[in-house]
C-alpha cells in the first residue's frame, strides 16, 4: 500500500489574498481541521472551481502507484489504475524549499511546492514535516467532501 | 655539386643574408651630398613631355625615375609598373633656402651661436657642464629637449667671449622666411654714434638696426659650428643638413601623370606642379645670378623660390596665402592621410558588406550569407587526401556555380582562373599540395563587423552558413555586441585566408567566447526583444497546454532532430494539462542526456513580496534546471545582467551550455510568437474612464499647488530652500510637483491596463518601452525640459505669446497635461519639439566629441598589456601596474557585483541543489568553520599561491554567516547548537538537516568550486588590457546623455556630469567647469558649528559687514571711515574684528597701503587715510579707494563660490563650490583626513600624486555611476595610473600622451603629424618597433596578446658573455 505523506481535510477560507491576477488560476487559502495546518496554493480554477467555505481532502503523495512503486520521474500514459481514480484534482510537482518561521511562541515549517509553476506553501507544525525531503517528487490530490 | 656562377666583376657582391625584420627605424637628415648620391637622375629641365606624349631626360618624368604606368618599364632596373617601387632623382637648387619644418629649430640655433664665430655663446664652465648633462646616457628625450630650453634661455646675445662678435637678438621676419638680427637692444657705442648722427638729419624715417640672415649666412655659419656644440643643442647630425640645397624628387609612382583628352595633354600630380614650378624659378634665378640681373631682381626671385620650397613641403605654412597644392606634409597627415588612412589602416580583400536582417532561426554563432557573396569571396583550401574529391567537383563546377572554385594555385606559383580554362581538365590535374580557391561553404570561419567599432564584440567571428536573397542575416541575440538593428544598417565581412588566422579568429573572437562583455562581466549576447516577450508570456501562471499542443511546442524548442523527454504533466486531472512553465524546462534541460543543472534566482522587475509565493510571480527560482516559480523577463533572459540564466550557464557549465540555450530560446521564441501573435492598436492605448477622471483629479491638483506656491511667491513667503534663492525654490518645488503629476498619472495608468494590453507586456517582461513610454502615450506626456529646466522664455518674460508676461504657470512653461492619444495643443506641440531638438542636437554633438575621446584613450592606453610576471607594463617595458586591479582578475570573468569574483550564494544554492544531502549527516557549524580553516591553508589559497587576501576574507565570511545562520535554526528548533546528531534520530534533527543543513561532501564540493573558479578567472599573460580598457571607457561614453545632476541632497548644486565631466577628468584640465570640494566636519552632528565653518569658509567682503564706509574731509587730513556692522557679523558667526579687518586690506593686492595708513579705533571703527601724494591727486585717491574698499575680502577664501550645508541623516558636511583645497582643509572645524575634492590637479597639488590616482578613479565612477553604468574599477585604475606613473598627472591629450610614449612613429600617427617628425628628425630619434601603432605602421606583429610568445631556438653554446664595451671595429 502507499505510504502517503500527508493527508487531511481542508476549508478554504480566502480566494486570491493579493488580488486577482491570472485568469485561469487563482490562489487559495485553507486550514486543515486535524493538524491544524494553514495552506496557500495555486488552483487552475478553470478547470476545478471552488469557493470559499468548501470543504477539501488534500493528500500528498510520492507516487500514485497503489503498491508503493516510487515515482520513476518519467510520465507513463495509459488508463491504469491508480491513487489518483479516487480524487477529482490531481497536481505532480516537486518540493523546492523548506524553512522555519519562528515569529510566534512555537515554531512552524513551511514547505514549499512548486506544481509546474503552481505553488503550494504548507505551514504548520514541525512534527508534520518528517516525511518530506527537499527535491522530493509530490502529488497533490484533492477532492471535494 | 652546384655550379659556381659565373661572376662578373662590376657586379657588387651581396652577402645573402636571409629574411630580415625591421628591428628599429631612426629618424636623420639628408645632406645635398645623400640626396645626390641616392638619386639616380638630375632633374632640371621644366618641360615634362615632348610633343609626342613621351617624359623627356632629365625632366620630372624621367624615366629613370620609375615606371609611370603599366605600358612602360623603368629605366633604372627594368621593372615593371608592379614591380619597381620607384627611385629618386635630385634637383640642385642654384642658392639654399630655409626648409620650412626646421624653421624653428634654426632659429633656437641661432639664438644660441655666436653670429660672427659659429661657437655657442656659453662661457667654457657652462659649455662643460650642460655637455656633461647632455652625454647622460640614462636622461630620456625628454629631458634632453627640457634641457636644450634651458641652454637656450641661457645664451643671452651678447660679446661673443671667443671672437668678440657683437651678437644681437635674431628674431623671424615679420613676413617672409628669412631672420634678422635686431641690435637695438645691445649696447654698443656704434649704435648710440650712428643714432645721434642719424637725428641731425631732417628724414624722421625711423631706422632698424637690424640686419638679415640669409639663408647662405646661415649656412655658412652652421658649417662653422663645432660638433661639440651641435650635441650640447641636441643636434643629432650636422646643422648645414637642415637647410635645403638639394630637393630629393621622389619617384614618378607616387606621383602618377594622367594623360587625358586621348592623348593631347596630361593631369599632372600636385607634387609634381609645384616641383616644375620650382625648377622653373630656380633655372630663372641661375640665369639672373649668371648674367648679373640687379640684385633686387635676383632676391625677388630667391624669396620666390623660397616660398616654393615651402609650398612643397608644406602648402599650409603660414607664409603661403592660399595654396591649390597639397605639398608633402598635407599628403602625411590627418585623417585621409599617410599615416592613418594608409599605415595605421590598410585597405583589405575578401571582403564584402551589405545590409543585415534578423533570422531567429540560426545559431547565434552563425552568420548567413548570400549566395551571391559566398560566389566572391574564396578561402584557399590546400589538396589533400580528404578533400581531393570534393576539391575536383569545385573546381568543376567553376566561378559562376555555387558550391564551386575561382582559382587554382600549382605548387611552383602559377594562379589559374577557373573561367578562363577548362574546369575538366584542371579538376584532374589537381594533386596533393594544390590550393584551390573555393567558394565560402558552410561552416567556414568569417568576422562579422559593424561600425562605430566601440569596443572588441564590434568584430566578432561567425561561422557562414550560405543562404539565398541578398541580406547578412543572424540571430537576433546577438544584435546587442553590435549594436544593430534592422532598419536598414550595413555591416562587413571579413574573411580569414590561412588556418592559422581562422583557429586565431574563433578561439579569440568567436561569439561563444565573447557573450560577456570586459567592461563589467555582464553578458552581452542575450535574448532581446521578441524573445523576451514570448517567454514572458509562455511562463505566465495561466498558461496550460494539453498534450498537443505542449509536444509541438516542443518540437519548436530545436529542429526535431534532438530527443526530449516530455514531462509529466502537472495537472493530471481531471485532464492532462501542462504548463508554460514545464515548457521552459524543457527548454533548458530537452532530455536526461543534457546534463545541465541550473540553479537560479532572480527578481524580475514586476517582484513585488514573499520571495517564491509573490503574487504577481516576479521570483525566478530554477532548482536543477526546472522553472519552479516566476515569469521570465528581461532580468531573467536578457542582457545586462550577472546573474541571469544565460550568465549562470556560462559561468557552471561552459559558453556552448549557453549558445545552445541561446539557440533553443530564440527558435522557440520566434515560432511560438508567430502563432500567438503580438500587436499593438489604437485600442491598446485608449485610456478608461476611469483613468481620464483620475488623470484629471491629478492634474487638477497638482495645478493648483501650482498656483499656490506662484501666488505665495509673489508675495515673498516662499521659504526657502537651502543655497537657492526665491525664483529657484519656485522653480525646484513647481518642477517636484508636476513630476510628481506625470508619475502618478503612470502608476495610475499601469494599474488600469489589462494585463493583455501590449505595451504593458512589453514594459514589464523589458523588451520594449517604460512605464514613463505607456503613460506619456495613455495619460500624460508630462514637463518638457529644455537644458534641465521648464521651456525658456524665448519671447520677453515669456515662452510663447500665447501667455501672459512673466506666467508661471505649468501650461506656460511647458507641461503638456494631454496625452499622444489625445492629442496636444499648439503650445504644447510647440514644446514638445523644443525638447525633442535638444535630444537631436545632444546626440549629434556628442557622437563627435565621444569618437575623439575613445581615439585619444585608444592612443594613450594601446600597448599596455600583462606580463607573465603579472605587471602591467607599456611596450617599452616600464612598469604602470605591478598586479593588474591590485588581484589580475580579468574583468569579463567577474561573476559578483562590483567586481567581485564569485557569487557566493548562487554558488552555494548550486553546490546545495546539485549534490543532494540524501542520507549524509550534517556538519555542526564548529565543524563547518573548522574544515573551512583547514582548505585556507593549503598552498593555493596562500598569497603565493595566488590567492588574494580579499578574497579568502570573502569566502570565510560566507560560511560563517552561514554556520551562524544554522545554529540560529538550531536554536529556534530547541536543538543543541553545536551538537549535531544522526538525521534520523529526531523529527526535529531531520527538519534542521532540510532546512539548512550541509554535509561534508557539499562543503567539500563548494570549497573545491570556490577556489578552483577563483583560479581559473586570472587573467592571462599577454591580454592587450590597455586596449580593453580605452573601449570600456570610452564605449560608455556614447551612450551618455549630455545632462548635469542636481548633487546629492542639495538640490541647488549642480555637477558637471556626462561627456564633459569624462573629458575634463581624462584631459586632466587645469580648469573644471564645477570645482567642489566635500568637506568633513570635526563635529559633524551640530548645525551651529557646520554654520559657523561654512561662514569662515565663504568670502565675505567689507561692503557686506560696513554700516557705513564715508569719506571724511577734514582740513588736516581727509580720510575713509569705515564702521562695521557688529550685529550682523554675530548674527553670521563670523569672526571679524577691526584688525583682521586692518590686515585683510593690507593684504589686498591692488591696494598698495602702510600698517600705518589703517588707524584701528575700537573694535569696530577704522580710519583709512591715503598715502602721502599731491594735493591734486587726493580726491580721486579717495575715490578709488573708496570704490575697492568693500570689495576687500575680510574673511573666507578667494576662491570659494559658496559652501552649501548638506544634511544626510542628521550629518552634516560641507560641500564647497569652489578651488584651493589647501585652505579649506586648513580652516579650523574641518576634518582635513576626510575633505576630498573633485579637482584632479588641485587633489595632486596639495596631497600628492597617489591621492590624484584615487581621485581619477573615484570621479570616473562617480560620473559612470550617475549615469547608470558601471564599469570595473579595474579598468578605471589602470587609466588612472597611466596618467599618474610619470609622477605627474598626465591628460590623455597630444601633450600628455606626448610625455608617455616615445615612438616617433606613433606619434606622428595620432595628431601634429609633420611637427613630431620633423623634430625626430632634428634630435637623431631612434624608434625600436615596440608599441602597437609602430608595427601596424611597419606590417610587424605586435608583442601583445598572441604576440608575446615567441619561438626561440636553442643554440649550442651560449655565447660568451662579455662585461665591457663592444669594440669598435669587430
Amino acid at each position: 500500500m502507499v505510504e502517503l505523506l500527508f493527508e487531511d481535510i481542508f476549508t478554504l477560507t480566502r480566494l486570491d489574498p493579493d488580488g486577482k491576477k491570472f485568469d485561469k488560476v487563482t490562489r487559495i487559502e485553507a486550514r486543515s481541521e486535524q493538524f491544524d495546518m494553514s495552506m496557500q496554493l495555486d488552483v487552475n480554477t478553470e478547470v476545478y472551481p471552488l469557493h470559499v467555505g468548501d470543504k477539501f481532502t488534500m493528500v500528498l503523495a510520492p507516487t500514485l502507484s497503489l503498491d508503493g512503486t516510487p515515482d520513476s520521474g518519467y510520465y507513463t500514459q495509459g488508463q491504469r489504475k491508480s491513487l489518483a481514480d479516487k480524487f477529482e484534482y490531481v497536481m505532480h510537482g516537486k518540493l523546492y524549499k523548506i524553512s522555519e518561521e519562528s515569529s510566534g511562541p512555537n515554531v512552524k515549517v513551511e514547505l514549499y511546492a512548486s506544481f509546474g509553476g503552481l505553488l503550494m506553501m504548507l505551514k504548520g507544525d514541525p512534527s508534520n514535516a518528517t516525511n518530506f525531503e527537499l527535491d522530493q517528487r509530490l502529488f497533490l490530490l484533492m477532492r471535494k467532501v | 655539386m652546384m655550379q659556381e656562377k659565373l661572376r662578373c666583376t662590376k657586379e657588387p657582391y651581396i652577402e645573402d643574408v636571409g629574411p630580415r625584420k625591421i628591428k628599429s627605424i631612426r629618424f636623420s637628415t639628408f645632406s645635398g651630398e645623400d640626396i645626390r648620391k641616392l638619386a639616380e637622375v638630375q632633374v632640371w629641365n621644366n618641360r615634362i613631355y615632348d610633343l609626342n606624349l613621351k617624359p623627356i631626360e632629365n625632366g620630372l618624368l624621367d624615366p629613370r625615375m620609375g615606371a609611370p604606368n603599366r605600358q612602360t618599364e623603368c629605366a633604372t632596373c627594368h621593372g615593371n609598373f608592379t614591380d619597381c617601387p620607384g627611385h629618386f632623382g635630385y634637383l640642385k637648387l642654384i642658392l639654399p633656402v630655409f626648409n620650412v619644418g626646421y624653421f624653428n629649430s634654426i632659429l633656437n640655433i641661432l639664438k644660441c651661436i655666436c653670429k660672427g664665430c659659429g661657437r655657442i655663446l656659453l662661457d667654457e664652465t657652462l659649455r662643460k657642464t650642460y655637455l656633461k648633462k647632455m652625454r647622460n646616457p640614462k636622461a630620456d628625450i625628454l629631458q634632453k629637449n627640457a634641457l636644450m630650453k634651458i641652454i637656450r634661455d641661457k645664451c643671452k646675445p651678447c660679446r661673443c667671449l671667443r671672437c668678440g662678435y657683437a651678437n644681437g637678438v635674431v628674431k623671424k621676419a615679420r613676413s617672409g622666411l628669412y631672420f634678422i638680427q635686431d641690435f637695438s637692444k645691445t649696447a654698443d657705442p656704434s649704435v648710440e654714434e650712428f643714432r645721434s648722427a642719424l637725428s641731425h638729419t631732417k628724414d624722421k624715417t625711423s631706422f632698424q638696426v637690424s640686419h638679415v640672415l640669409s639663408a647662405v649666412a646661415v649656412l655658412s655659419l652652421f658649417r662653422k659650428m663645432l660638433d661639440e656644440d651641435c650635441e650640447l643643442l641636441n643636434l643629432y647630425d650636422r646643422p648645414e643638413k637642415l637647410i635645403v640645397t638639394h630637393i630629393a624628387v621622389p619617384p614618378v609612382s607616387i606621383r602618377p601623370s594622367v594623360i587625358v583628352d586621348s592623348g593631347r595633354s596630361s593631369n599632372e600630380d600636385n607634387i609634381t606642379s609645384i616641383l616644375k614650378n620650382i625648377i622653373n624659378t630656380n633655372s630663372i634665378l641661375r640665369e639672373d645670378l649668371e648674367g648679373a640681373a640687379p640684385p633686387f631682381k635676383c632676391l625677388d626671385c630667391w624669396t620666390h623660390l623660397q616660398i616654393q620650397v615651402v609650398e612643397y613641403i608644406n602648402s599650409e605654412a603660414p607664409c603661403i596665402p592660399d595654396s591649390k597644392h597639397r605639398g608633402l606634409v598635407q599628403r602625411l597627415k590627418g585623417k585621409q592621410g599617410r599615416f592613418r588612412g594608409n599605415l595605421s589602416g590598410k585597405r583589405v580583400e575578401f571582403t564584402g558588406r551589405t545590409v543585415i536582417s534578423p533570422d531567429p532561426n540560426l545559431k547565434i554563432t552563425e552568420v548567413a550569407i548570400p549566395i551571391l557573396m559566398a560566389r566572391v569571396l574564396t578561402y584557399p583550401e590546400r589538396v589533400s587526401n580528404y578533400n581531393i574529391e570534393k576539391l575536383r567537383q569545385l573546381v568543376r563546377n567553376g566561378p559562376s556555380k555555387y558550391p564551386g572554385a575561382n582559382f587554382v594555385l600549382r605548387p611552383d606559383g602559377s594562379k589559374v582562373h577557373l573561367k578562363y580554362v577548362d574546369k575538366r581538365d584542371i579538376a584532374n590535374e589537381l594533386k596533393y599540395g594544390y590550393v584551390v580557391e573555393r567558394h565560402l561553404e558552410d561552416g567556414d570561419i568569417v568576422l562579422f563587423n559593424r561600425q562605430p567599432s566601440l569596443h572588441r564584440m564590434s568584430i566578432m567571428c561567425h561561422r557562414a552558413r550560405i543562404m539565398p536573397w541578398r541580406t547578412l542575416r543572424f540571430n537576433e541575440s546577438v544584435c546587442n555586441p553590435y549594436n544593430a538593428d534592422f532598419d536598414g544598417d550595413e555591416m562587413n565581412l571579413h574573411v580569414p585566408q590561412t588556418e592559422e588566422a581562422r583557429t586565431e579568429a574563433l578561439m579569440l573572437m568567436g561569439v561563444q567566447n565573447n557573450l560577456c562583455t570586459p567592461k563589467n562581466g555582464e553578458i552581452l549576447v542575450a535574448s532581446t526583444q521578441d524573445f523576451l516577450t514570448s517567454s514572458f508570456l509562455v511562463t505566465r501562471k495561466d498558461t496550460f497546454y494539453d498534450r498537443a499542443s505542449f509536444s509541438l511546442m516542443c518540437s519548436y524548442i530545436g529542429d526535431a532532430m534532438d530527443p526530449i523527454d516530455l514531462p509529466t504533466p502537472a495537472l493530471i486531472k481531471p485532464i492532462e494539462l501542462w504548463t508554460g512553465k514545464q515548457l521552459f524546462s524543457v527548454l533548458i534541460r530537452p532530455n536526461a542526456n543534457t546534463r545541465v543543472f541550473l540553479n537560479l534566482i532572480v527578481k524580475e522587475k514586476i517582484y513585488s513580496k514573499s520571495e517564491t509565493m509573490c503574487p504577481s510571480d516576479g521570483y525566478v527560482y530554477f532548482r536543477n534546471s526546472e522553472l519552479m516559480c516566476g515569469q521570465l523577463g528581461k532580468a531573467t533572459l536578457g542582457n545586462g545582467n550577472k546573474d541571469g540564466l544565460f550568465s549562470v550557464l556560462l559561468r557552471d557549465y561552459n559558453p556552448h551550455a549557453a549558445a545552445s540555450c541561446m539557440n533553443r530560446l530564440a527558435k522557440l521564441s520566434a515560432r511560438w510568437i508567430g502563432n500567438h501573435g503580438f500587436s499593438i492598436g489604437i485600442d491598446d492605448v485608449q485610456p478608461g474612464e476611469n483613468l481620464n477622471q483620475q488623470k484629471r483629479k491629478k492634474i487638477n491638483e497638482g495645478y493648483r499647488e501650482c498656483h499656490e506656491l506662484i501666488s505665495s511667491y509673489s508675495k515673498g513667503q516662499l521659504t526657502l530652500q537651502s543655497g537657492c534663492n526665491a525664483a529657484q525654490t519656485l522653480e525646484l518645488k513647481i518642477t517636484g510637483v508636476l513630476n510628481q503629476i506625470r508619475s502618478t498619472a503612470g502608476n495610475v495608468c499601469m494599474n488600469e491596463l489589462h494585463w493583455r494590453n501590449s505595451p504593458l507586456i512589453m514594459s514589464q517582461c523589458g523588451s520594449k518601452g517604460s512605464p514613463i513610454n505607456i503613460s506619456q502615450m495613455v495619460a500624460c506626456v508630462g514637463q518638457q525640459s529644455v537644458g534641465g529646466r521648464r521651456a525658456p522664455n524665448g519671447f520677453i518674460d515669456r515662452t510663447l505669446p500665447h501667455f501672459p508676461i512673466s506666467s508661471k504657470t505649468p501650461a506656460a512653461k511647458g507641461f503638456v497635461a494631454n496625452s499622444f492619444y489625445t492629442g496636444l495643443t499648439p503650445t504644447e506641440f510647440f514644446f514638445h519639439t523644443m525638447g525633442g531638438r535638444e535630444g537631436l542636437v545632444d546626440t549629434a554633438v556628442k557622437t563627435a566629441e565621444t569618437g575623439y575621446m575613445s581615439r585619444r584613450l585608444m592612443k594613450g592606453l594601446e600597448d599596455l598589456s600583462i606580463y607573465y610576471d603579472q605587471t602591467v607594463r607599456t611596450a617599452n617595458g616600464s612598469i604602470v601596474q605591478f598586479v593588474y586591479g591590485d588581484d589580475g582578475m580579468d574583468p569579463a570573468k567577474m561573476e559578483g557585483k562590483d567586481g567581485i569574483p564569485l557569487n557566493l550564494d548562487q554558488l552555494f544554492m548550486k553546490v546545495m541543489a546539485t549534490c543532494p544531502l540524501r542520507e549524509q549527516d550534517t556538519l555542526s557549524p564548529a565543524e563547518i568553520l573548522h574544515t573551512l580553516d583547514d582548505r585556507l591553508s593549503k598552498y593555493d589559497t596562500t598569497p603565493e599561491g595566488g590567492c588574494s587576501a580579499a578574497f579568502k576574507k570573502m569566502l570565510s565570511d560566507f560560511l560563517h554567516k552561514h554556520a551562524a545562520a544554522f545554529s540560529n535554526i538550531r536554536r529556534a528548533l530547541q536543538l543543541d547548537e553545536n551538537h549535531v546528531q544522526k538525521k534520523d534520530s529526531s523529527v526535529l534533527e531531520s527538519v534542521a538537516a532540510n532546512i539548512s543543513g550541509i554535509s561534508a561532501k557539499q562543503l567539500q564540493v563548494f570549497l573545491e568550486t570556490c577556489i578552483f573558479r577563483y583560479h581559473s578567472k586570472k587573467i592571462e599573460a599577454g591580454a592587450a588590457i590597455g586596449a580593453i580598457g580605452a573601449q570600456s571607457i570610452g564605449e560608455p561614453g556614447t551612450q551618455m546623455t549630455l545632462k548635469t545632476f542636481h548633487f546629492a541632497g542639495v538640490a541647488s548644486m549642480n555637477v558637471t556630469l556626462g561627456v564633459p565631466r569624462i573629458k575634463e577628468i581624462i584631459n586632466a584640465a587645469k580648469n573644471i567647469s564645477t570645482p567642489i570640494i566635500t568637506a568633513t566636519l570635526v563635529s559633524d552632528r551640530d548645525v551651529i558649528s557646520a554654520r559657523m565653518v561654512k561662514s569662515s569658509l565663504e568670502k565675505t567682503v567689507l561692503g557686506e559687514v560696513a554700516k557705513a564706509i564715508k569719506i571724511v574731509l577734514k582740513s588736516s587730513q581727509p580720510y575713509i571711515a569705515v564702521k562695521l556692522d557688529m550685529e550682523r557679523i554675530e548674527a553670521l558667526h563670523i569672526r571679524i574684528s577691526s584688525q583682521s579687518v586692518q590686515q585683510a586690506i593690507l593684504n589686498h593686492p591692488k591696494i598698495k597701503l602702510k600698517p600705518e595708513h589703517i588707524r584701528v579705533l575700537g573694535n569696530n571703527n577704522l580710519k583709512i587715510y591715503p598715502p602721502e601724494a599731491d594735493r591734486s591727486k587726493l580726491q580721486f585717491e579717495l575715490h578709488s579707494l573708496k570704490a575697492v574698499l568693500p570689495k576687500v575680502i575680510v574673511k573666507g577664501i578667494a576662491t570659494v563660490e559658496r559652501a552649501v550645508i548638506n544634511n544626510t541623516n542628521g550629518v552634516y558636511n560641507l560641500l564647497v563650490e569652489g578651488t584651493n583645497l589647501l585652505a579649506v582643509i586648513g580652516t579650523p572645524g574641518i576634518n582635513g583626513s576626510k575633505t576630498k575634492s573633485n579637482h584632479v590637479i588641485e587633489v595632486q597639488q596639495t596631497l600628492g600624486i597617489e591621492a590624484a590616482r584615487q581621485c581619477i578613479i573615484n570621479e570616473i565612477q562617480y560620473t559612470m555611476r550617475n549615469h547608470g553604468m558601471s564599469i570595473d574599477a579595474r579598468h578605471m585604475m589602470l587609466l588612472a595610473d597611466l596618467m599618474t606613473y610619470r609622477g605627474e598627472v598626465l591628460g590623455i591629450t597630444r601633450f600628455g600622451i606626448s610625455k608617455m610614449k616615445d615612438s616617433v612613429l606613433m606619434l606622428a600617427s595620432f595628431e601634429k603629424t609633420a611637427e613630431h617628425l620633423f623634430n625626430a628628425s632634428y634630435n637623431g630619434r631612434n624608434d625600436q618597433i615596440e608599441g602597437v601603432s609602430e608595427c601596424i605602421i611597419m606590417g610587424i606583429p605586435m608583442q601583445l596578446g598572441t604576440g608575446i610568445l615567441k619561438v626561440r631556438q636553442r643554440v649550442e653554446q651560449l655565447p660568451e658573455l662579455t662585461y665591457r664595451p663592444d669594440p669598435i671595429i669587430c
